[in-house]
């Protein structure tokens, strides 16, 4: 079963991550480096992706001749994709251990950072 | 340039399988002719459909690393319905696709005209990432 794990914050969120000490920083990209290794070893891994900033962000509607109409202006509880990782796993509870493990990074000074990561199967549907 | 297009849906969005048969077809048949498309013109990288979310779990680490997970979610919380990861020349391109992934008919085949977001994702993941 594929399921996506999915992190989310909003600006304030991602604007306090970027003022965090760069040893901070590099602490969580290495956690998350092992945990990814860890993921390849056991043949879990499918995808990881990190996302560009939030002040990237597009909100894209078709009009009704089809030409896109775009705007960047989100309410400010707007919650972000930061990044996502997609494995495939023998049950829902090893997704849920997985994400556990990458809610556990360490924050500011080591402390584990425990942010909420929305975990969700992926369709069986038609592509 | 690498582009992810996100189709969000309140709880609401879960309303989908009531539609009429036809409809729905209609949707599906929509969105297979425009992967095919995109595949088509080089530009899909991937694309997946998420389960609905009534599954969503949110998952944090307790104080020994275990999982605790809960389902409970705020009423204006948005679900992801699904994304498409496209490789494209230019933003306006992916703006572009997004309207069309935008304009997928709903029922009575009425452009549900969907908001779309739009981000870029980094090239490639950060080496100390890998």
């Amino acid at each position: 079963m594929k399921y996506i794990l999915m992190m989310s914050s909003t600006q304030a969120g991602v604007s306090s991550y970027n003022t965090w000490a760069q040893s901070d920083r590099d602490a969580v990209m290495q956690t998350l480096s092992v945990i990814v290794k860890d993921l390849v070893e056991t043949g879990e891994f499918v995808a990881t992706q990190p996302l560009a900033e939030p002040s990237e962000a597009k909100v894209v509607r078709g009009e009704k001749n089809g030409l896109p109409v775009t705007d960047g202006v989100f309410p400010e509880s707007k919650e972000f994709l930061l990044g996502y990782w997609i494995v495939d796993v023998a049950t829902p509870e090893r997704a849920y251990a997985i994400a556990g493990r990458i809610s556990a990074v360490p924050g500011p000074g080591g402390v584990p950072a425990n942010m909420a990561i929305e975990v969700r199967r992926f369709a069986d549907g038609p592509k | 340039m690498k582009y992810i297009l996100m189709m969000n849906t309140m709880r609401a969005g879960a309303g989908v399988p009531a539609w009429p048969k036809a409809d729905l077809q209609a949707h599906i048949a929509f969105m297979q002719s425009l992967n095919r498309d995109l595949r088509d013109s080089g530009e899909l990288v991937s694309a997946e459909g998420l389960s609905f979310p009534n599954q969503a779990r949110l998952v944090r680490a307790d104080r020994h690393g275990a999982p605790v997970t809960d389902g409970v979610f705020p009423e204006s919380k948005e679900f992801l319905a699904g994304f498409w990861i496209i490789d494209v020349d230019s933003p306006e391109r992916a703006y572009a696709i997004a309207a069309r992934v935008s304009a997928a008919p709903g029922p009575g085949g009425a452009p549900l005209c969907m908001p779309i977001e739009v981000r870029p994702v980094m090239s490639a993941p950060p080496p100390e990432m890998l």
